[in-house]
This record gives C-alpha cells, structure tokens and sequence, in this order.
C-alpha cells in the first residue's frame, strides 16, 4: 500500500493512513500532524492533500472547510470501497494506534461510536455504503483519512471545546471516556452529544462556531468576599515583609469611593455625595468602602512596591496605613504585626498622618471635585468633626453594620469585620503610627491621634470577633464591583487606543498601575489640601494638582478642562451659572 | 531696541544657564567618582552627563513645584513646609529633611535662648547702653 500511488487524490489518505500506521504515534495531534504533514509532502500534490494540509494547518474551523471536506470524505468513501483496506478498517487501525491524549479524546470517544456503526451495518458493500453515508454524517474526524480525521477531529477539538463550556455550564453527563484528563472527558462528552448531534443532523456540529474567535463569555466571578478576608488574614498573619504575600487582593478591589474618584463624572455625584460625606459620620458604606479600597489597593500597591524600592514600599505603607485610618479600631495584629513595622515607624509617620488627611479628604475630595464647593465642604468638615469628637473611625465602619451611636471597640469589631482582615498589616502600621507619640503636626492630625489612641484597646479582640461578621458581606461585595468596574473601565479604554489585542495579564498590570496612580493622585490632593492649612480638599488643590500634571497651564485653566471635558450637567456644578429668577447655582 | 535688549536678556540667562548647567555637570562628576569608587562600577562620560541633564531638569521641576507650593499656601516665600511636600514621596528623603529641619530648628531656638540670655545678662551687669546696643546689633 505504500508505494501505490494513485493518481486520484484517494492515495493520500490511505498511503497516510498506511504511514501513519507503520510509524510510530506520537503523542500529541501535532506530532501527528507533522509525521502526516512529513508524509504527506511526498505523495502527490493533489488538490485533496493540499486541502487536507491546509485543513490540519489552519487553526480556525470553516464551514466550508468542514463541507469540503465532508463532499471529499464521501468522495474518498466511495473510491476506498475498491480496496481492501476500507476506511473503516482503517480508522480502526488509527483509533487502536492513537494515543491518549486529550486531542485523541474525540477519536478514542468515537471509538465507541463507529464500532457499533460497523457492527450495526452489514459487512456487504451496501452496508458499507450506508456507513460510509453515516461516516460522512459523522464528525468528519471519525472518518477518512487521518489527516482529514486529526485535522477535523481537532477542528472537532475546538468546536467541542466551546461545546465543552456549554456542556460544563448544562452539566451535560459525561461520557465514561478512557480518557483522564477532564478536559478530555468533557471532549468526549461534547463529542458524544455533538455525535449524537452529528447522527441525526450531519454537518450541524461543525458550526460556524470559530473557536479562534469564540471566545468565552467574561466569567464575572462574583468577589467571594469571605474567601477574599480569609485569604487576606492568612497572608497578614504571615506577612513577613509588606507586598510579597498580598496577591490575593489584588483581585478585588474594594468600595466605591475610588471609583467616584476614577469616574467623577460617571455617576450622578449629588446622589452619591451623601453616602460619601458620611465617611466619618454616618453609615459608613463609604468608609468601609474607603478603607477596603485602600487596603485593597494598597495590597497591589504593596505588591507593586516589593519588587520596586523599599521607599517606595515605605511609601505605599504609609498610604496603606492610611487606608487603615479607617480600619484602625481593629488593631488586632497590631501586636503581631509591630516587630514586622518597627522600621517604618519614623519614615511613615509623617506620611501616615498626611494620608490619614488624606483618607479624611479624599472622600471630601471626590466630592468637591466634582460637586459644588464650599457649602457642601464644610459639611464633611462639621461631620469630621463631629465624628472625630466621638472618636469613631470605626465606628463610622460600624455604622453601616449596626447602628450609628458605637463604641470604638464595638465599632472596631464589628464594624470592620471584613476590613479588619483586610487591613491586617496595615492596621499594623497604622497602630504602630498610633502608638508611637510622633508629634502631630496638624490638628486634623491630632484629632486622628485621638481617634487612634484608644484603638489599642482593641487588640485582643482580633478574629474571633472578626470572623463571624464576615457573614455580612452582600454589602461590600456590591461596594468591590464598582471600584473595579471602575478600574476595568480605563483598562479597556487603554486596551482600545492600542489597537492591538492585550493579554488578561497585561490588562490586569494596567488596572494595576491606575490603581496605584489614583492613589497617589488622592494622597497629593490631601497633602495639598493640609498644606494649604485646611482638611478639605478645594478646586484649588485639584488645581495644583493639574498643573503639576501640566494640564493646567499658564494659557489653559481649569474653568476651560471643565468646560472641554466635562458634561453640562457636571459643568454647571462647578462653573457658576445663572439661572432664570436671577439665582446662581452653585452659589459662591 | 526693545528686542535687542530682549535678546541680549536672553542670552545673559542663557548664559547663565549654562554655567548652571556646567556647575550642575561638575558635581554630579563628582559624585558619580565617588560613587564608582565606592562600587567599583565606571560610568562612562556620556552617562554622567545625562545624570547631570536630568539633574538639571529636575531642578527646574523641583523649583516651578516649590513656587507652585509656595503660591498655593498664600506664601511669597519657599518655606520648609514647601520643600517637605516636594519630598514627600521618597521616604528616606523626606525622613532626612525633617531630620536636618528639626536640627536647624534647634539651633535657631539655641541661638535665641543665648541671645536672650546674653540680653539678659548685658541688661542685669547694666552695662553702658552703647554696649548692649553693639551686642543687639550683633545679633
């Protein structure tokens, strides 16, 4: 049989097949494609081999392709029944030969299915008519030629895998496939179902489904919110060294206020800014929302800093710690967490005061961002105050949970359940810029020592208190979307002005890098709002801020970016505008 | 005229630029000598004076960002304060100028309690009133 050559294109497939048979099986589809593909170069150029090259070496499945070569396989059907070597003796051949691997999957499967084919119908030359009719009615893999069969069946593959995901979605049965690799299994199963699919309808399987652009639909996962805390305690409690371990958070970003920050505009700020004021004060979605933010972003940011310098490491500490501003009743693992931070202390306490300011305006900030000015800053301001007096920065986490009139310590408690865990080594730090007496420089500063001095008292709650209020996560697992949806937003805005297609991983880096860049767009806005003596952040800040990015210049100011790049209705909250009745809004 | 006079201004602070610049290039050879010395790792021309045009750079950064801080504290002058926001980002910078800040603070408050006291002093001995005036004037 080898050295037959015929000069129709049906010597290909046999004298493959025939090859294919005497030589030995690799152990990958690809190996066999290029022992066929070896063996093929040397028959002759038929425009059948072509095609079946082309078949194998063409990744995406065409329609046609698959009628093409079903029109062939019938073609071939017909031709082979002269020889003695039909093709189902042939495939036989191929399927005992074939190895297990997943690509083998669909044939070991179809294994299965063309024996009984080959023992339902006779062995006369009518029977074999009618298999070879069922053949082509098959999945083109489970027929012909092996080129055509591997090719197809890898085509099949990939069909199947996409019928695979849709099988695994419906749970489809699987079928008991030799085959061990659960991929493989679920191929089977697809394949079964695709074969059953095959029997009744022919080509219906090899849909116009093109797994080089199927793609599976974005698996939202849902933050689990509670694995995420566990996660984060367990890499807190074996935080050595800030930002090695903290890859879980990365993940999930926590709260919204950030994604007011990142998307000023994108959501009706006048709704939102309640929620957001109440940082201090009232339910603190806002707050939790903050300081899961901030821890969350400072994992990636710790993250991020580990392998950079460890200033900038003390850095991001130090605005971590300043997202433990929020979390800092729950100075838990303060203890444990000391001997790790003693060197940060003195760098990070000037930057922890700043960034507990920070975290103080920066939910002040987003609003006056975008919101109006002064009125609305003296409310946070007055709700600081307020709040500050009580001493419930934890409270104010607290209050989302339970009630607004809390303890510190229950505050710190239950209020940040969730957070506690999350901003273990940043509670760390933070208490360990608590404890340590660094002089305040500023009031708000000192307010925040205030706040922070009683936290110690909280230590000794650590997890068992913490661990069963992580029940209540259906909250901040809502607040986590938003802040990511945020981030994923301008990652993908980033990945249109490529052009160009971007990995998962790339994408993630991106999202990565914004997050760290808001954060320390957010921090220069506190800073900036404390160096000017005040606690809220005011359009002079953002001013300042713009034009350290060269936004802002000498001929472009900010009345003319808010007027370029804003909508009206955010426009008009930030440029006076008159309205009828002689009323300017917003008033200045 | 006008322009003449400008573009002999421009020159002068273009001049004066470049001294600058060869000041800035000269101690940043410096340093980088030292540095090779100590790491034993040559840097060749061209890398020390790209560190010196960037140092260059980066000082006229650093002086639009303190005048903008300045500014922005309704200050006519460049304060510590405004010195210490622009080295808020690295920690160990930050950590050694407040150090230095905290040093020359003590010093200054030092000066002054041996002023006062030596006013104290000159005002107790009553001495001529000519003294006291020079010993003022010295402070």
């Amino acid at each position: 049989m080898e050295g037959s050559y015929i000069p129709d294109s049906e010597p290909t497939t046999r004298t493959l097949l025939r090859r294919l048979l005497d030589t030995e099986d690799p152990h990958t589809p690809r190996g066999r494609q290029s022992t066929r593909a070896s063996a093929r170069r040397t028959p002759l150029e038929t425009p059948f081999s072509m095609r079946l090259r082309s078949q194998t070496k063409t990744t995406t499945r065409r329609h046609s392709h698959g009628a093409r070569s079903i029109g062939r396989l019938a073609h071939i059907q017909t031709s082979g029944r002269l020889k003695e070597q039909t093709p189902r003796t042939l495939l036989e051949n191929i399927l005992l030969t074939a190895p297990e691997s997943s690509m083998v999957v669909p044939e070991s499967a179809l294994k299965p299915v063309p024996a009984p084919q080959v023992v339902q119908s006779p062995s006369g030359e009518s029977s074999r008519g009618s298999l070879e009719l069922q053949l082509p009615e098959l999945k083109p893999p489970t027929t012909l030629a092996p080129g055509l069969l591997l090719a197809l069946g890898k085509r099949k593959q990939r069909l199947r895998l996409s019928e695979f995901q849709q099988g695994v979605d419906q749970e489809l049965p699987l079928s008991p496939g030799p085959l061990t690799e659960p991929h493989g299994n679920a191929g089977a199963s697809s394949l079964t179902s695709s074969l059953n699919l095959a029997l009744a309808t022919p080509p219906v399987p090899q849909s116009v489904q093109r797994p080089g652009l199927a793609r599976r639909p974005p698996t939202r996962r849902a933050v689990d919110v509670g694995a995420f805390l566990q996660d984060l305690q367990d890499t807190s409690v074996a935080l050595a060294l800030p930002g090695d371990s903290l890859r879980t958070p990365v993940a999930t970003l926590p709260t919204d206020t950030v994604l007011e920050d990142t998307q000023p505009f994108s959501q009706p700020l006048i709704g939102r800014s309640p929620n957001v004021r109440h940082s201090l004060p009232c339910p603190s979605s806002s707050a939790e929302r903050t300081v899961g933010r901030r821890t969350q972003s400072s994992g990636p940011r710790l993250q991020n800093n580990s392998p950079g310098r460890p200033d900038q490491l003390l850095v991001g500490k130090a605005e971590e710690v300043d997202a433990l501003a929020v979390g800092f009743p729950n100075t838990s693992n303060s203890s444990s967490g000391e001997d790790g931070l003693q060197p940060l202390q003195d760098g990070v306490g000037e930057e922890a005061e700043d960034v507990m300011e920070e975290s103080l305006s920066m939910s002040d900030e987003e609003e006056a961002a975008g919101a109006q000015g002064s009125a609305r800053a003296e409310e946070p301001k007055t709700h600081k105050e307020g709040t500050e007096a009580e001493g419930s920065w934890g409270a104010t986490e607290a209050k989302e949970l339970e009630g607004p009139s809390r303890d510190k310590d229950t505050a710190g408690r239950t209020g940040s359940p969730e957070l506690t865990s999350i901003t273990l080594e940043f509670q760390q730090a933070r208490q360990l810029e608590f404890l340590e007496p660094a002089q305040p420089t500023s009031t708000a500063v000192g307010l925040f020592r205030q706040q922070s001095i009683p936290a110690p008292s909280l230590p000794p709650e650590p997890l068992s208190a913490r661990r069963p209020p992580r029940a209540r996560t259906a909250g901040p697992r809502l607040r986590q979307d938003p802040y990511k949806t945020g981030l994923s937003h301008y990652a993908k805005l980033f990945s249109f002005y490529t052009k160009m297609p971007m990995e998962k991983a790339a994408l993630e880096m991106v999202e990565k890098c914004l997050d760290k860049y808001f954060q320390h767009l957010c921090d220069d806005l506190e800073v900036f709002a404390a160096h000017a003596g005040r606690k809220t952040v005011r359009p002079e800040d953002l001013e300042l801020l713009l034009r350290r990015q060269g936004l802002v210049t000498d001929q472009v100011s900010l009345h003319v970016l808010v007027e370029r790049h804003l909508p009206l209705q955010y426009r008009q909250l930030l440029i006076p505008c008159a309205f009828s009745g002689n009323t300017v809004f917003p008033a200045q | 005229m006008e322009e003449e006079e400008e573009g002999a201004e421009e020159q002068q602070r273009f001049s004066h630029q470049q001294r600058l610049k060869a000041a800035v290039h000269y101690t940043v050879g410096c340093l980088c000598s030292e540095a090779a010395a100590d790491t034993q790792v040559q840097l060749s021309r061209q890398a020390v004076a790209a560190i010196a045009e960037v140092t260059f750079r980066q000082c006229e950064n650093f002086a639009k960002d303190l005048e903008m801080f300045a500014r922005h504290a309704r200050r006519s002058t460049i304060n510590t304060e405004d010195v210490k926001l622009l080295a808020r980002r690295s920690n160990s910078l930050l950590k050694y100028i407040t150090e230095k800040n905290e040093e020359i603070a003590q010093l200054n408050t030092e000066r002054k309690t041996k002023k006062k006291k030596k006013l104290e002093a000159e005002n107790k001995n009553s001495v001529e009133p000519a003294e006291a005036g020079g010993v003022e004037s010295e402070n």
